[in-house]
């Protein structure tokens, strides 16, 4: 195991998988995935697989079923333990509306907490073209998975695409921009540069996140800087809140001409838009695929709209705890300097984790 | 030569030496102590021996200068050790004998206590503290002098405190290492009780909260005698992880918030002074500041949710509502601002800081209650070993 990445890649379903593959490719290699679909020729192009329900569905999927999906998960989602030795964060990567993307999500973002691997999802949302029924199927899971994981990003497929595109080149374009999506947050924790997220903390910051919005943009030539700074104020992708934003990360990619004034004047800018409780910043060096440009990823996690009530003076163990989601669920995340010393378990707690995590405190004072 | 003793604490963030001589009047005077950060030591237990061994020959050192710019030229050789960490643990013990004749005599009694202390532990715990609580004449409990009842059984409840062999045996090595003798090693909270309650309060119930930098203690004390205690893996420690978190500083802008600024009660509103983040290795994140009300809140949680922990512990044992003489805070943590406040809200009990109360010479330590532990300790040799000398043990050397 020693030099394996502690994050793994997970694409589930068919386009799911596709979408891993692409983050796989624009990775560049030394990325652990791993596929998973009820449907036996997704594992035809090759790479790690996992066959859901083979016995269940005959390698056949699911007929876009969601009951389906979910159980041939349930049957099976023990077959991925054989990837998941060192795992401590796995990144899943979906499309919601079909049967196993829709079900077997869910089940896996389940097992991943079970076994105490925080889990972040990226899914795509149907087009409104396809039609109520995947639309149904899509909104049906998410709270599930918002619940089952640490960290959710619905991406609405109507969203990612131009109007002027076709069929194929909107396909194309979801995939891209989840992948490259993907692939920066990937480079952000496993070729840190010289402002580097602490993995500790990048994990803390991913368990309690919640549902979050996120964005890239890409720049170059000279004021590439305020260029990718009001991509990201024009982006729809980080338009629509439904509450205040709790925390964003911001990693900036670049080649080695990255300038200090120009990390100052991103984390600025974005701060001044999306001003949240904590900003986290971290920078990626990579003069052979950055040269010349400047990439900015943006993930936004917002407060939840409703009030903390009874938060109060002098006494706080109120706050708002989300619903069916442990405190265990967070794993080892937030436990700093704690790691690596026996854990304090109180009632199912793992006391080492900060208080106001467990408790799901809003500190936007 | 009056008898001098030694006492260790090997902390999460401090390890103290003191040194302590009996005084004519039988009373205990701390003649020199000595602290110095510790390194390689989480939540109570040692993680690497070496950075332990460099703490404990630091502190050494620090008393050795201290003693020489006061006249005196002491090498210590061996202290007593004051232990915590969950390893520790706290369990009930009884030992039965039979009454020859129907009536309770001194052999009776002997044996009964011969049987009590000699019960067997695990081999992997060490024994820290063997409490003697009441004696039970056939079935009849709450006997202090059971000499002269009649009963065929007499028997004695015992609180045995213990620790985890090899968490003491690393403290040892380390001390070894610093060729410093492990004499004894004694339970941090009753030493600290021992050092701050008065004699009523132990009788009345009283329970003594020991916050350290990586666990926090607690013996309770009803009728004269400790009846329960135990550890929390959770102490200031915790508190400075929580605030690095929440606000993204280091550990070290984290311990300044936390003593500096920060409150267990969270009486603050939005339009409180905002808090500034001292500078720091991040310099990004430079003069930042945070809201007083989000840093107080991180605190109070931590906090209220550890007394809720003991309180909680104290219900299941049917403890709390007999301490009538309220709670004591000792330890580091409880110089956290207005964490008796809070202790005294979420207990719903009188609280006080602590402060040794059966030692002289702490006169001039600006917090009395981070000494209650090490003071103790040194009480306990002072009233257990009539005749010791620090100068024993392997390393042992006196220089005149």
């Amino acid at each position: 195991m020693s030099g394996e990445s502690s994050m793994i890649l997970l694409g589930i379903g068919t386009a799911g998988s596709a979408m891993a593959r692409g983050v796989s490719r624009a990775f560049g290699g030394g990325l652990r995935l791993v596929l998973a679909d009820t449907d036996a020729s997704t594992g035809e192009a090759g790479g790690p697989f996992a066959l859901l329900g083979g016995d269940r569905l005959s390698g056949r999927g699911s007929g876009g079923d969601v009951v389906a999906g979910r159980l041939a998960a349930e049957d099976s989602v023990k077959i991925l333990d054989e990837h998941l030795d060192g795992v401590r964060l796995a990144v899943i990567v979906t499309a919601l509306g079909g049967g196993t993307g829709s079900g077997a999500t869910l089940e896996t973002a389940k097992y991943l907490s079970s076994r105490g691997i925080p889990s972040i999802v990226f899914a795509t949302t149907p087009f409104a073209f396809e039609g109520e029924d995947r639309q149904r199927n899509a909104r049906g899971v998410m709270s599930m998975i918002e619940d089952a994981a640490n960290a959710t990003f619905f991406l609405p497929l109507d969203k990612l695409v131009a109007d002027s595109d076709n069929m194929q080149e909107a396909m194309r374009r979801a995939v891209d921009t989840v992948a490259s999506g993907v692939t920066l947050f990937w480079r952000l924790v496993e070729r840190p540069g010289y402002i580097r997220l602490d993995a500790e903390r990048l994990r803390h910051i991913l368990s309690g996140a919640g549902r979050g919005r996120f964005a890239t943009v890409t720049a170059q030539g000279p004021g590439r800087a305020s260029e990718v700074v009001d991509k990201l104020m024009r982006s729809e992708m980080l338009a629509t809140s439904s509450g205040p934003v709790r925390s964003t990360l911001c990693g900036i990619l670049a080649g080695d001409d990255l300038l200090l004034s120009e990390v100052g004047k991103i984390a600025d800018g974005i701060r001044g838009a999306f001003a949240g409780l904590t900003f986290d910043l971290a920078t990626v060096n990579d003069e052979a695929t950055f040269s010349g440009r400047i990439s900015v990823v943006v993930m936004l996690f917002e407060s939840s709209g409703k009030a903390d009530d009874d938060a109060r003076p002098g006494s706080v163990m109120s706050g708002r705890r989300r619903k069916s989601k442990s405190a265990l669920s967070v794993g080892p995340t937030g436990r700093g300097r704690f790691n690596g010393a026996e854990p304090t378990i109180w009632n199912g707690e793992d006391l080492d984790i900060p208080t106001f995590i467990r408790k799901n405190l809003n500190l936007d004072f | 030569m009056s008898n001098i003793y030694a006492a260790l604490e090997i902390g999460t963030t401090r390890t103290v030496l003191a040194v302590g001589e009996s005084e004519a009047s039988g009373r205990l005077k701390v003649t020199c102590h000595a602290e110095i950060p510790s390194t390689g030591v989480r939540k109570s237990q040692i993680l690497n021996i070496n950075q332990a061994t460099q703490s404990i020959r630091s502190v050494l050192r620090e008393i050795e200068r201290k003693q020489e710019a006061s006249g005196a030229k002491i090498t210590i050789g061996n202290a007593f050790l004051a232990v915590s960490g969950q390893h520790v643990k706290a369990d009930h013990f009884s030992a039965p004998v039979q009454v020859e004749n129907a009536r309770v005599n001194d052999e009776a009694i002997n044996s009964v206590l011969r049987a009590a202390h000699s019960m067997a532990l695990p081999k992997d715990r060490e024994l820290l503290d063997i409490i003697d609580q009441d004696y039970v004449v056939d079935g009849m409990g709450g006997i202090h002098s059971p000499k002269g009842m009649s009963g065929r059984l007499l028997s004695l409840n015992t609180l045995q405190v213990h620790a985890d062999r090899n968490r003491i045996q690393d403290a040892r090595t380390a001390a070894d290492a610093a060729k410093l003798e492990i004499r004894e090693p004694l339970f941090a909270a009753t030493c600290a009780a021992d050092a701050v309650l008065e004699d009523h309060e132990r009788k009345n119930g009283a329970l003594v909260i020991d916050i350290g930098g990586g666990s926090t203690g607690y013996a309770v004390y009803i009728d004269g005698y400790a009846v329960t205690a135990g550890v929390i893996g959770v102490g200031g420690d915790h508190v400075t992880n929580d605030i690095a978190h929440a606000f993204q500083t280091t550990n070290a802008q984290a311990e300044g918030m936390k003593t500096r600024e920060a409150s267990a009660l969270v009486t603050a509103d939005d339009s409180s002074p905002r808090v500034r983040v001292e500078p720091g290795e991040n310099t990004l994140m430079d003069n930042r500041t945070v809201s007083r009300r989000a840093l107080d809140t991180v605190v109070n949680v931590r906090m209220m949710e550890l007394f809720t922990v003991i309180r909680e512990t104290l219900e299941d044992h049917d403890l709390l509502h007999r301490l009538h003489a309220g709670v004591v805070l000792t330890g580091g943590g409880a110089r956290l601002r207005d964490v008796d406040a809070l202790a005294a809200q979420t207990l719903c009990m009188n609280v006080r800081i602590g402060r040794p109360l059966h030692v002289d010479g702490l006169e001039d330590v600006d917090f009395p209650a981070s000494f209650a532990t090490i003071s103790g300790a040194l009480l306990y040799a002072h009233r257990n070993y009539e005749e010791h000398s620090i100068l024993d043990g392997i390393f042992g050397r006196f220089f005149k």
